[in-house]
């Protein structure tokens, strides 16, 4: 027994040899919250860091801590390569980097249409960094997000992470942007970001109120061919495009009714599928796109009593048929404009065919170009609110 | 095994040794017994030595011997000496018995006595007398009565201070044997529950019962036992610590391995499981055998309360089992080592509180730790009204002052209190376990982070598989894992669904009840489900 306790010890006194290995104290990392690469004016890589002040977070109150004062610090470095810029921070920030918390990566406008490959590769090599952060684009510079404020959130970064994961639009983890970098059969997307002037309305005598300033909003969908920038879509086509990934739940659609000038419906998406199916005719590719959605009628104008089944099987066709225009217009867009296949027809077209595929990936933009594109849509009416006429039709 | 209870060993020869004296057999001579005694008892003043003439029988001379203080005097003056010395001549109807009929007389006749015996032995009157009984020496008899008229002086059955519970019966045991077997017979009103004693302690000859229910206990715990209760050769037993010491499966782990409690319904619960009981003289606390890790988290109210209920509140005691062994340790590895395993928002809050902080998170936790142990040690030392004093200003006013002052952050109080009150949940011998493997565990995270908390624990658990108590596995029915008795580990089945007693531990005759107990309204009750 005496001896199982010395082995026992002494393993204990081992496991101690290690002498607090990789331990590192929350007091001495720098916490990213976002990260953004532009590209300087001589060609190089410019990296700059939104990193969290702890002080500001003080969830105390009483303490005096942060109160009124910036949460966060945008650090700018730059080198031929992103380690490079990496480690030219390291003298600027007096604590070590730490990745794993960063929320969103911004590429700046001019860095994304250079190419983000090389990015992707150090962010998939680096251990810390999440494949879960959120992929965006800014049109412009990417430090202008970062250095922008936020009204309800503390940092830039963390709102613009909120505003891609709550938002309706095009939302890509960094892992996703990844895997169809690598894919031949689809293209990258990712959250197109905008800077803009927005005024608010300072509450009457609070101290601290905020007015007119700069903020982050989510515009749209960027488009990617290879790993460059070739274009952007705005949030009606982003729509469009959500249709055809089959993920536009939460999207509401109006549609005006017809014979009645001043009628109109609006619905929302509860569920959404999309299928992409390819076929070969002698030949010639042609996709069949069938879309499936199912909605609630949220909002009516100029329409009176709707509740007759007849009313729903119209609006049902009437849904049909604008999803069919807005996902047509978005491919015809972006076929014809960046001859880019964000949608993942290649992906369906190889899943089919395999062989055909291996002889046709060569020349898979022309046959793109080329294929016939049908698209097919059915739509649901689930639910239509606590209401069947409105308030001011029933006292007629 | 197979060592017969009172069988005469080399090592009771020590006993007398030990004792002072040498036994023998009683002489027909009363002075030559009562020098015998005085000559044991000299210089033992509470040993008293009272003479007189039996009344029957003219020139028969008795004596009696008891301890003062331990002997009920009243019992003795006026059913021993006024009945033999006085009354006894009237009852008889004036006719004079022989000196050789005396003994018999008197044991029949004479005597106003509920429970006698007799011995021969010099060893027997000497234990007797220092037992609180009363010895009654006969002139020309080498025979002694043994009259039990132990003194009731006795602290009261009260409530139950070290396992307070809401529901349920209250009563604690108390320092005395007879008290304590009596509460436990009081509940389980048959003649199969036995009471064997024996005495142990080769000075103290503390009085030792060994209880369990004939047919419900395993065949082989009881002898095992008696066995291992056998072995025991110290001088002194003074409460049921000594002998757990003495008689566990390993002497060497953290985890108690014979449960301990003081309340009479739990022993019972035991016994009727199939376990066996050892209660000490002198101790109000009652020991219990084989022993289980589930018993420290479950309560003798868990059987009384409504089962639905007591299953969740099970919930919450496994998930402070578990926050009680690993939660400082983990907290040090997520905020010094992964940083990735906490919410942003709580990394950054706790990052905030730290800024201020001068030491690692290893050297703030151990302070509060060991502050804690110094509070916790203090309420338990000082009398009782000074106890809670020291607390609140421990708990109130320390902390507050320690986080203003920006010794230790916020949360590493929470995760202290949290941690400490959590160990209260637990019986208090597991939580007195986990107090000491928490800092080793501690220690191991702050070094090699998470992955020392993992080797730490995975450690702890091998240990755990290892051990057995009275050859049952400690982490039955967990480990290995007996399907049916799951039904009383978590989830507490109602107790028309207990059928059966566990596996492990009562290996014969293992239904309990009958099998259709389900209840429900008149008419949809079930008869009898086939």
């Amino acid at each position: 027994m005496r001896g199982v306790a010395i082995i026992l010890i002494l393993a204990l006194l081992a496991a101690f040899c290690g002498g607090c290995w990789s331990r590192r104290e929350i007091t001495e990392i720098a916490i990213v919250l976002g990260m953004g690469l532009d590209l300087t004016p001589d060609g190089r890589v410019g990296l700059s860091l939104q990193i969290a002040r702890p002080g500001a977070f003080y969830g105390g109150g009483d303490t005096a801590g942060g109160e009124g004062r910036v949460a966060c610090w945008v650090v700018r470095g730059e080198g031929e390569t992103l380690e490079e810029a990496a480690a030219y921070l390291a003298g600027k920030v007096p604590r070590e980097l730490y990745w794993g918390h960063s929320v969103v990566l911004i590429f700046g406008e001019e860095m994304a249409r250079r190419g983000v490959g090389a990015v992707a590769d150090f962010f998939g090599r680096k251990r810390e960094p999440r494949e879960t952060m959120w992929v965006t684009v800014a049109e412009g510079r990417a430090s202008d997000v970062l250095e922008c404020h936020s009204v309800l959130e503390k940092t830039s970064a963390q709102a613009a992470a909120f505003l891609v994961t709550m938002g309706l639009g095009t939302a890509v983890r960094f892992r996703e942007f990844v895997e169809s970098l690598a894919d031949e059969g689809v293209e990258p997307i990712a959250t197109r970001v905008t800077v803009r002037e927005v005024g608010v309305t300072p509450c009457p005598g609070e101290a601290g109120a905020v007015g007119p300033h700069r903020q982050a909003e989510t515009s749209g969908t960027a488009v990617f061919r290879g790993d460059k920038l070739v274009g952007w879509l705005d949030q009606a086509e982003t729509r469009g495009l959500l249709w055809l990934k089959g993920r536009a739940v939460g999207q509401v659609l109006t549609v005006r009714v017809p014979g009645k000038p001043e009628g109109w419906l609006s619905f929302r998406a509860r569920r959404q599928r999309a299928e992409i199916v390819p076929r070969l005719e002698g030949g010639s590719v042609r996709f069949d796109v069938n879309l499936v959605a199912e909605f609630d009628m949220v909002e009516q104008g100029g329409i009176g009593d709707f509740a007759g089944p007849d009313q729903i099987r119209g609006s049902e066709r009437l849904l049909a048929g604008a999803m069919e225009a807005e996902a047509g217009a978005v491919v015809e867009r972006v076929r014809s404009a960046y001859g880019s296949d964000i949608f993942g027809f290649g992906d369906a077209f190889h899943r089919k065919y395999k062989r055909e595929w291996h002889e046709m990936k060569g020349r898979w933009d022309e046959e793109f170009a080329r294929a016939e594109v049908r698209i097919n849509a059915r739509a649901f009416v689930r639910e239509t609110g606590l209401l069947t006429i409105r308030a001011e039709t029933g006292r007629e | 095994m197979g060592r017969r209870l009172g069988r005469r060993t080399k090592g009771q020869e020590d006993d007398a040794v030990a004792r002072g004296f040498a036994d023998g057999p009683l002489s027909r001579d009363l002075d030559a017994n009562l020098r015998e005694l005085k000559a044991i008892f000299d210089r033992c003043s509470d040993v008293v030595f009272r003479e007189f003439v039996f009344a029957q029988c003219n020139g028969t001379r008795l004596a009696l011997v008891y301890t003062d203080g331990l002997a009920d005097k009243a019992q003795v003056s006026d059913q021993i000496m006024r009945a033999l010395a006085l009354e006894v001549p009237v009852a008889a109807g004036g006719r004079r018995i022989g000196k050789g009929r005396a003994l018999e007389f008197i044991k029949k006749r004479g005597l106003c006595m509920h429970q006698i015996a007799e011995t021969d032995r010099l060893q027997e009157v000497v234990r007797a007398v220092l037992s609180g009984d009363t010895v009654l020496l006969v002139d020309g008899h080498a025979t002694a009565i043994v009259n039990v008229a132990r003194s009731p002086e006795t602290r009261r059955v009260a409530d139950s201070e070290v396992e307070p519970t809401v529901r349920g019966p209250r009563e604690a045991f108390v320092e005395t044997l007879r008290v304590n077997t009596s509460l436990i017979r009081r509940k389980i009103k048959s003649p199969s529950l036995k009471i064997e004693t024996l005495r142990l302690g080769r000075v103290t000859g503390t009085e030792v019962a060994v209880v369990y229910i004939e047919g419900i206990a395993n065949d082989k715990l009881v002898p095992e036992v008696k066995d291992r209760l056998g072995r025991i050769q110290v001088d002194g037993i003074l409460e049921t610590g000594y002998i757990e010491e003495l008689i566990e499966d390993n002497p060497w782990t953290f985890f108690p391995t014979v449960n301990i409690t003081e309340k009479p319904d739990r022993v019972a619960a035991m016994l009727l499981e199939g376990r066996a009981a050892v209660i000490v003289d002198g101790s109000p606390f009652v020991m219990t055998m084989p022993n289980l890790l589930v018993e420290y988290v479950h309560s003798t109210e868990d059987y009384y309360e409504r089962f639905l209920f007591v299953s969740a509140v099970r919930v919450v005691r496994f998930l402070s089992l578990v926050a009680s062994l690993t939660l400082p340790a983990a907290y040090i590895a997520a905020v010094s080592f992964h940083h990735e395993l906490l919410p942003t928002t709580l990394l950054l809050s706790i990052a905030a509180q730290r800024e201020a902080v001068p030491y690692p998170v290893l050297v703030e936790v151990l302070i509060m730790e060991v502050l804690f142990e110094i509070l916790r040690e203090a309420g338990l030392r000082l009398p009782r009204p000074l106890g809670q004093a020291i607390s609140i200003v421990g708990a109130l006013v320390i902390g507050e002052a320690a986080i203003r002052a920006g010794l230790v952050a916020a949360s590493t109080v929470i995760v202290v209190a949290v941690t400490g009150i959590g160990s209260f949940v637990l019986g208090y011998r597991l939580s007195i376990a986990f107090r000491l493997l928490r800092f080793i565990l501690t220690l191991l995270s702050a070094a090699l982070g998470l992955f020392g908390l993992v080797a730490g624990m995975a450690v702890v658990i091998i240990h755990l598989c290892t051990l057995r108590s009275f050859g049952v596995p400690y982490l039955s029915p967990i480990v290995p894992t007996t399907v049916v008795d799951l039904k009383d580990v978590v989830f507490r089945a109602p107790w028309w669904a207990m059928f059966t007693r566990p596996r492990l531990i009562a290996r014969r005759d293992r239904t309990r009840q009958a099998p259709d107990l389900e209840p429900g309204p008149p008419g949809a009750r079930s008869r009898g489900r086939r």
